[in-house]
This record gives C-alpha cells, structure tokens and sequence, in this order.
C-alpha cells in the first residue's frame, strides 16, 4: 500500500466509521426524548388558531360524587391514571408549518380548587405546558381539556378512569371496562390515530361555506366570567316526552334549542330576520369504529328559517327529525371528512407557514365559521360505567366552555336517570335558558336549576 | 325544595333568585339555604403566569450584542462618524418597546407608555447631537413627542378604565387627532417666530369637532346608536 492508499483509506474507513460511532450516540441520546411526538388530528389543527388572551376552546367534564372529593387521593389518582393516556399528557409545540403534540415530562398537572370561572383561558405555556385541568369542589370533579387533544368522547375515557381510580385509592372495589381504562395496560395505538384519514374516502367533496344564521347580540359579560345554567331532568320523563312526539331526546332537545332561538329573535327585533342554525358536533365513532382518543367529531347544522313563515313546535320537530336522519349517516358524514381531509392534505396548503396558516383560518372562521350557526349543541349521550362506581356517583355534566363569540352552547349528557343539561354564555342576558327550559316545564319535564350567575340588585 | 313562580323550574336550595328570570324566591315554608355549600364555586380563578425569561434573555442579548459590537467597530474600524450611537439608540428603543412583552405582570401600561415616549425622546435627541440644528430638538421634537405621548396615555386610561364602545374609543381618537395638530402648528409657528395662530390646523379641528358632535349625538341617542350597531357591526 503506498502511501497515497493509505491516507485514502484512512480518511474515508476509519474516519467515517468514527464519525458514524459519534453520530449514532448522538442519535441515540436526541431519539430518546424526540422521537415519539404526534400530529395534531384534523379538527385539533383549528383550535391553537382560535386562541387569544380572552379564549381558548377547552371544554369541561364533571363528575359528581355521593362522598366530598379528598384532594390528596384525586392527585395520586391522576398521577397514576395519566401516564395509561399518553395522548393526554402532552405538550402543545410550533413547527414551521404545523403544531404537534410532544410528550411532556413535567411535574402535574396537579389537582386544584375549583374556580367561578370554568373553562378559562389557556396559556400553552403556563402550566407546566400541560393542555388539561383537574379541579375539586365538595363532591365535584372536574377536568377542562383543551379540544385539540381530543373530543368529549375522549375526555370522558379520562375523567371515568381517573374516578375508577381515586374510589379503588378509597378502598372501593372497582373493576375495569365499560369506559374505564386498565391502567397496568399499555395504551393501544388505535387510541392515538388519527382516524379521520383512515376514513375519508368519499369521492365527492360537498362545499363548505353555508348561509349566515342569526347571531344573539346580548352585553358582555367581563373578562373571566362564563355564565353556567345547568338543568336536572329524569330522562325517564325526558323519553317518554319524546317518544309521545315520535322523536329521539336528542332531536327534542334541538327543536327546543331552536324553538326558543325563534322566540328570541322575535323579541329582539331584528333588523332583518335570519334562519336559527345549531352547530351540533357528530360522534363518529358511531359510525366509523375507532377506539381513538383524539378528536373524532364532525358537525352538522340543524336549522329553520323563520323567513318561510312562523313555525309551530311541531313543525320545528318535523323538520329537526327529517335533517338527522337524511344527513346524519355514514355517507354524508364521509363527504363531511373527506372535504377537511382534502383541504389539509393539499400541498399548497401544507407548504404554508404557520403563521400565515393562522392568520387565514382565524379569519375564516371569524367571518364564515363563526357566523354559520346561532349557538352550538353538542349531545354526549348516555354515559356507562362499571356497575360498581354507580353507587359512589350521582351525575355527570358536561360543559361546552367558552363560547368564541357572544352566544350560549348548550352541552348534554345523562348517567342513570339524570339527565344534565348545561348552558355556557358569556353575556349577560340569559333569555334562551329562559325560554328553553320553560319550553320543557311546559311539556310537562320537571326541571331542577342550578347556576353560577350572581345575585343582582 | 322552591320553584320559580315565573318560571317553574325547582331551583337549587341555595338559590336567592331564580337564574332565569331574577325573580326572587319567597317561600316562608322552606327559606333560602344560606349554609350549604353552593353548586358552584365562587371565587375566581386567574390563567397561570407564562414564562418569558428565555424570551427575554435571548432578546436582551441579542439587542446588547447588536450594540456593543457596532459601538466597537465604529470605535476601532469604521471611524468616519458616529453612526453607532443610531443603531445603540434603535437597540434601546426595541427593548424598552418589548419590556411589556418581557415582564408583562412587572410593568405596568402607563409607565411602560411612558418609558416608550422618553426613549423615543432619546433617540431624537441621538439625531440632535449628531446634527446639530438651530434648536428644534427642544423647541419642536421633546414638545411633539411629551404631547403624542401624553394623549396616548389619556387614550388608553379611556379604553380601560372608562366604558367604551367603538364609537366612544373613534371619539377620542378623533379629538385627540383634533387636538394634536393645533399643537403641532402652534409648534412650528412659535419655532418660526410667525405668531400664535391657526391656518391648516383650524381646517382640521373643524372636521374633527363635527366628527365628534356627530358621534356624541348617536352615542346619545340609542335608537341612532342600535342602528348604526346594526348596520356596521362585522
């Protein structure tokens, strides 16, 4: 070998495999805390665009149990529950183009009095970066979860573990199953797809913009206050109702939503009258099976035009019931998806970047999104437990949070024979609680109040 | 257990009037429970402080650096003039600009407003030193810049602490511009020795004071108000 040769194979055999002996534990060291991190799913990409000092979407779910909540237990609860959810304990980060998830190994999130003000701002940056609360209050548990880590499906898996959990720290016997994780098992990978893409598969992609609805002028009510009216109905009484007028709970409840809509903007006087449209998120684990975790909803638009003419209780009913069934099933909710699916996965879009993604789709829904519905309603239906926690709790209630603009959401679920009924508003008048639940006293519903609005005079 | 006679929902047993309809509740049999806890908390709950300390160090260095190396080579290399003190200058004003981005509980707006104006001042006064003029630093400059600053403050007491709607905040800003441009021309005629007294300025005021009447009047008048709501809300 002469010496040319030498210094050849010198510089590039024991030099490069130095080089790769470096990088690799480099690698190896980089790997382990960057290599797990997830995609935010398709709706989840709207929400960190919404934010601003005075909002974010986070929503709230609550468990009220039979015994006062001991805070040291929830904590080792939820210290013990959250590492079984890793979609949950995350932290919220910006990339050129996109946000994504990345694991957060920071202490909490720790349990924490409750507040007068649920489902306030939240700071991606301030508590420990973590995107989900957990609050106490007597016999109270709550957790606010900001949307884009998951829906009220997913939520709730959380919430009924996180409560399995603390009542087995109690001494309370309780088994695994019917929306309690096993908290000994690794989480399985389908709870963290993203199961939009899996299903957009619709060869038709339906437009997106609709007609603009009556929007609610009211006052507004000061920064941090979000007005609760929450209504206690026996769903036995709430289905028999409903069945008398040949209807689903959820399609009564709309028509009620809308009827008292109506009468609002009767009242108000309105410049020019528009149509009543709910924005009323769509489960689609009922019709696409997916264990995921993550945001799997898309909405749907129940609405009535007062333009056509006045329209009895029964006629609102009518034409709730027909919308449902003719647009609420697998074909059109796949239309539904595939259309986001198609606008995020367009490469013009995807190669812009963030900050002029934000800046868009900000805008679009304060001009369009915002504008397309009267008040949202969203209907997380029947919520199962073991058998053995139904002893321990007395109800669940849902919270829709904050609404983006002056308006009132109106979130529903029922466990055993109550079924909860919440409204969120952030203005001060409180005239479609009003006219909504003396809409069900008069079909006959008991209905027990409970609020946080203040005295006045 | 009461009900709403209004309404007639059965309300909580805490509750002293019923949510819906603020009709109170008078039931001798079964009295307001005054003890028991409410349904709701009610204190307030404040979003948790962000950390901008890395923020802050990144930009102080960066801006600190920015200036002391200019300042050498202007020292050792580029000696011609002192264009340095410009960009030193420009680095102070960016960070007292930022300081409410850095210590945003720390500061409070009126001083930080404030320190915005002096620093502005400074740098005036930078261009002052390097140019010197026959006084308009301190008879025209520091005079514009205590006045725009002045009534910035005044702008921003308004938006806080009174209650304002669109058209109130476009009323101060239009007097305000009013009142800014006489001081503006009272300025240059006394720098100018022509004697205190109004040409364009006047023109401008006048715009403004029937702006401003015009905007009273509908803030005044609620039914013009609701309208004028209606028809330019976006």
């Amino acid at each position: 070998m002469n010496s040319r040769q030498f210094r050849y194979t010198f510089r590039y055999v024991f030099i490069a495999q130095l080089e790769k002996c470096f990088y690799n534990k480099i690698m190896e060291k980089t790997s382990k805390n960057r290599k797990t991190w997830y995609k935010l799913d398709l709706s989840a990409n709207v929400y960190p665009t919404l934010q601003r000092k005075n909002f974010s979407s986070v929503y709230r779910i609550s468990v009220l149990l039979k015994e006062d909540v001991e805070p040291d237990l929830l904590q080792k609860a939820v210290d013990l529950t959250l590492p079984r959810f890793p979609a949950f304990k995350v932290a919220l980060r910006k990339g050129v183009f996109w946000r994504y998830l990345e694991p957060n190994n920071r202490p909490g999130p720790f349990v924490q009095p409750d507040i007068a003000n649920p489902c306030m701002p939240m700071a991606f940056k301030a508590n420990n970066r973590y995107l989900i609360r957990i609050y106490y209050y007597h016999r109270k548990i709550s957790l606010e979860m900001f949307h884009s880590l998951s829906d009220g499906n997913g939520a709730l898996y959380l919430l009924r573990t996180i409560t399995a959990v603390y009542l087995r720290l109690k001494g309370y016997d309780i088994p695994n199953g019917n929306g309690v994780l096993d908290i000994e098992t690794e989480p399985d990978p389908e709870e963290l797809e993203d199961a939009y893409l899996r299903y957009a598969s619709s060869r038709v992609k339906p437009p997106r913009s609709q007609e603009r609805a009556y929007l609610i002028r009211g006052t507004k009510e000061p920064f941090y206050t979000l007005n609760i009216i929450t209504g206690i109905l026996p769903v036995d009484r709430i289905l028999q109702i409903s069945r008398n007028y040949r209807v689903s709970v959820t399609e009564y409840l709309n028509a009620a939503l809308i009827f008292a809509l109506l009468e609002k903007q009767k009242t108000s006087r309105v410049f020019a009258e528009k149509p009543v449209k709910l924005a009323m998120p769509v489960n689609l684990r009922r019709f696409f099976p997916s264990g995921t975790l993550r945001n799997f909803i898309t909405m749907v638009y129940p609405s009535v035009d007062p333009r056509m003419g006045e329209y009895t209780f029964e006629e609102i009913l009518t034409q709730v019931h027909h919308y449902m069934r003719y647009y609420i099933n697998d074909k059109f909710l796949n239309a539904d998806i595939t259309t986001n699916a198609s606008t995020q996965q367009n490469p013009l879009i995807r190669i812009i970047p963030l900050f002029l993604k934000d800046l868009i789709v900000k805008q679009f829904y304060i001009r369009v999104q915002d504008r397309q519905s009267t008040a949202g309603l969203t209907n997380l239906g029947v919520v199962d437990t073991p058998e053995e926690m139904r002893e321990h709790i007395e109800r669940f209630d849902v919270l829709m949070g904050q609404p983006f603009s002056a308006r009132t959401n109106c979130a529903i679920m029922s466990y055993g024979n109550i079924l909860s009924i919440s409204f969120a508003s952030s203005i001060v008048e409180a005239d479609v609680e009003r006219l909504f639940f003396r809409k069900l006293v008069q079909d006959g519903i008991p209905v027990k109040i409970e609020s946080n609005r203040k005295v006045e005079g | 257990m009461s009900y709403c006679v209004n309404c007639g929902v059965e309300l909580h047993k805490t509750c002293e009037v019923c949510p819906l309809c603020n009709t109170r509740v008078v039931n001798p049999n079964n009295p307001v429970d005054l003890t028991s806890p409410k349904p709701f908390p009610s204190v307030k709950g404040a979003a948790g402080p962000v950390r901008r300390s890395d923020v802050t160090i990144l930009m102080s260095v960066i801006l600190a650096t920015t200036a002391v190396v200019c300042g050498l080579l202007n020292l050792f290399f580029f000696t011609t003039s002192m264009w340095s003190l410009y960009v030193i200058g420009a680095c102070i004003v960016l960070w007292v600009f930022f300081l409410p981005l850095f210590f945003s509980r720390a500061v409070h707006l009126y001083i930080s407003l404030l320190l915005d104006g002096l620093s502005i001042a400074m740098y005036f006064g930078i261009i002052a030193y390097l140019h010197p003029g026959n006084g308009w630093y301190f008879s025209i400059a520091v005079p514009i810049i205590l006045i725009t600053t002045a009534l910035i403050v005044i702008f921003a007491f308004c938006i806080r602490h009174l209650h304002t709607s669109i058209l109130s905040t476009a009323a101060v800003i239009i007097a305000e511009t009013g009142a800014l441009t006489v001081c503006i021309e009272l300025l240059i005629r006394n720098f100018e020795a022509q004697g205190l007294s109004l040409s364009w300025s006047a023109v401008v005021m006048t715009c403004c004071i029937i702006t401003d009447v015009a905007l009273i009047t509908i803030i005044r008048r609620s039914r013009l108000r609701e309208e004028v709501r209606r028809r330019m809300h976006i």
